[in-house]
């Protein structure tokens, strides 16, 4: 500790040069951590994914609706247990204001229920949603956030043409459910589920199903299943493409798998150029400073000291930039779900927060950078002979 | 007593497969107490000579013994401790650390030692009074004239209060008035405190400040 004032002030010396460096490293933890922090919620969110749900949904797109009549007819299938209309609502408080956006979907009730054991509710919620067509029940964050509780009321309106009706849908807070996160951890802790019937009664029974949920019987059947549904509506008006619920939300998140190979591959790029800057940089820092290493070893400094004073320098470095960039990742990371376009996408990833983990991890790969990059210059610091050192003047 | 005893020393430099001599057989007692100037023309192995005496190189052969301790006897780590408890360095260009203040830098040696930041400031302050800078403690080397940062480097090197001290053309960057104060304060501490002082220069007038003028021309000492 009483070296530190003497590495401290050398770091001042060139203040410009170490604050660019620390602001690289910054960048590069806060690369790293927020990329991690985004991969980790969509595997948390994938891996919550249930291997007994199928998804169907329109071949073409998502954007176009299946009949209402294809639910009887998947439910005749062999292996299938239940089916449940599911249809994307994409409603906001505020009518095109998405800052206080969250994932709001319209379920066919009972048979989803039954099938999401991860909602958990009491029998009397559960009661109480079904005998009430306004009702819907919410994840405990959304409550938390809008200070939401068990009878409230509240409105909504869609941004999606076919969903808007010329007026706020209303709804009435008939249970907030509880994930049990030992159980089904990376349940979704932000969405609202609302009756697929109200919100087809309301729009004057106009509209399709956006997706099916399937359970099936036999999570080792659900490859089977899945081709007994797309055969049924091969060459229909609605060709179906039916996955398992992890393959639909990897789909969902733009393909996940490439996602976080793309993420990663950027990230490691920025960490070999980022090591890169910072070596030049203390070999820099080291050049200039050749005579007063000289003088240093001079006065009785011995070459594992003044390779220590390099690598403590370069520690510095690393720890301001690695707290800095964390300090910039938990604040985008808190941002971000309030953004517009991006924010509800990460809303509906459960969990999506720099973990304590991560944050560890960021600043021991600041650390790791920072000493790989003082290594050379350190060593050269070391086996340099005093006489050439001070050769220099 | 000699507390500089170099005996047979050579010292052969390497450049590419040419070998050169800088010092062959070089012989040399310094008693305790004694303020001896080392003088020759440039090459003849002054600093070579300077360096070995301060444990800062190693002899190709031969021995040096200072302070009755055999250099060649020291591994590197062993050298560097012997060297901040028994030399004190003085560069011809000062050689401050530019970043800290006076008193920062003629610390620098104490923090080897197991000493309370109290203790080293008091000791530092010590030797800048020593040196009569102690008004000048917060100044940064900018803020000193030549002669000042030269007493600086002094109080440096006696901060930790060495036998030995070597000055290595201690005047040579000084206008004539500061070089007589530089002269002056070395003498003092070789007076009053009984500093052993090994000094090279090119300069006649700081080399009559001395007790015994030594020469040395091709690596060798010539007789006076």
């Amino acid at each position: 500790m009483r070296f530190l004032p003497l590495v401290l002030k050398h770091l001042r010396r060139s203040w410009i040069r170490s604050l660019s460096t620390v602001m690289a490293l910054a960048l590069c933890i806060f690369l790293f951590c927020t990329l991690q922090t985004f991969l980790a919620a969509v595997d948390a969110s994938l891996a919550s994914a249930n291997a007994a749900r199928l998804v169907t949904r329109n071949k073409v797109s998502l954007v176009f609706n299946l009949p209402q009549s294809y639910e009887d007819r998947i439910a005749a299938l062999p292996g299938v247990k239940r089916v449940a209309r599911v249809n994307w609502f994409g409603g906001a408080r505020r009518a095109g204001d998405f800052s206080e956006f969250f994932p709001n979907l319209a379920v066919e009730a009972e048979p989803y229920l039954e099938m999401y054991p991860e909602l958990t509710i009491t029998p009397e919620e559960r009661r109480a949603f079904i005998e009430d067509m306004r009702g819907c029940i919410i994840g405990p964050d959304t409550a938390t956030r809008f200070g939401w509780k068990v009878g409230d009321t509240f409105q909504l309106e869609s941004f999606i043409p076919p969903y808007r009706v010329g007026r706020p849908f209303e709804f009435v807070i008939s249970a907030i459910y509880k994930p049990d996160e030992a159980r089904y951890p990376g349940t979704d802790r932000t969405a609202m589920y609302f009756h697929h019937r109200y919100l087809y009664e309301t729009t004057g029974r106009r509209i399709g199903v956006g997706t099916y949920a399937i359970e099936v019987d036999n999570p080792d059947a659900a490859g089977t299943v899945s081709r007994a549904v797309d055969t049924l509506f091969a060459n229909s008006d609605a060709e179906t493409h039916t996955e398992t619920e992890q393959a639909f939300r990897a789909s969902f998140v733009s393909m996940a798998g490439n996602l976080a190979l793309l993420l990663n591959t950027i990230g490691m790029a920025v960490t070999f150029t980022i090591l890169l800057v910072t070596a030049n940089t203390m070999s820099m820092a080291v050049r200039e400073r050749r005579t007063e290493m000289g003088v240093l070893k001079t006065i009785g400094f011995s070459s594992g000291r003044v390779m220590g004073l390099v690598l403590s320098e370069a520690a510095v470095i690393g720890a301001c930039g690695g707290l800095f960039g964390l300090l910039l990742s938990q604040g985008l990371i808190r941002v971000l779900p309030h953004l517009p376009v991006i924010g509800p996408f990460v809303q509906g990833l459960s969990g999506f927060g720099l973990s304590p983990f991560l944050a560890v991890s960021g600043l021991g790969l600041a650390l790791f950078i920072a000493l790989v990059a003082g290594l050379v210059p350190g060593l050269l610091a070391y086996r340099a002979r005093i006489t050439d050192l001070l050769r220099q003047v | 007593m000699a507390i500089v005893q170099v005996s047979k020393v050579r010292k052969v430099y390497r450049r590419d497969t040419q070998e050169i001599t800088v010092l062959d057989g070089m012989d040399l007692e310094v008693p305790e107490g004694e303020f001896v100037a080392l003088m020759g023309p440039s090459g003849s192995g002054k600093t070579t000579l300077l360096n070995l005496i301060a444990g800062i190189d190693r002899p190709t052969s031969g021995s040096v013994q200072v302070a009755g301790t055999d250099l060649a006897t020291l591994s590197e780590g062993a050298l560097a401790r012997w060297r901040s408890r028994n030399v004190g360095f003085i560069f011809q260009f000062y050689n401050l650390i530019p970043v800290l203040t006076a008193l920062e830098n003629v610390e620098l040696p104490l923090l080897l030692e197991r000493l309370s930041r109290r203790e080293r400031r008091k000791r530092a302050l010590t030797a800048l009074e020593v040196v009569g800078l102690s008004d000048r403690a917060q100044h940064y080397p900018r803020q000193l004239s030549g002669g000042q940062e030269q007493r600086v480097a002094i109080a440096r090197a006696v901060v930790s209060d060495p036998k030995v001290l070597v000055a290595d053309e201690p005047t040579g960057d000084l206008d004539a008035r500061s070089a007589e104060e530089i002269l002056t304060l070395m003498e003092t501490l070789n007076r009053e405190f009984r500093k052993t002082i090994v000094m090279v220069t090119h300069d006649p007038r700081a080399a009559e400040r001395a007790h015994v003028k030594r020469h040395l021309d091709k690596g060798v000492l010539r007789a006076d």
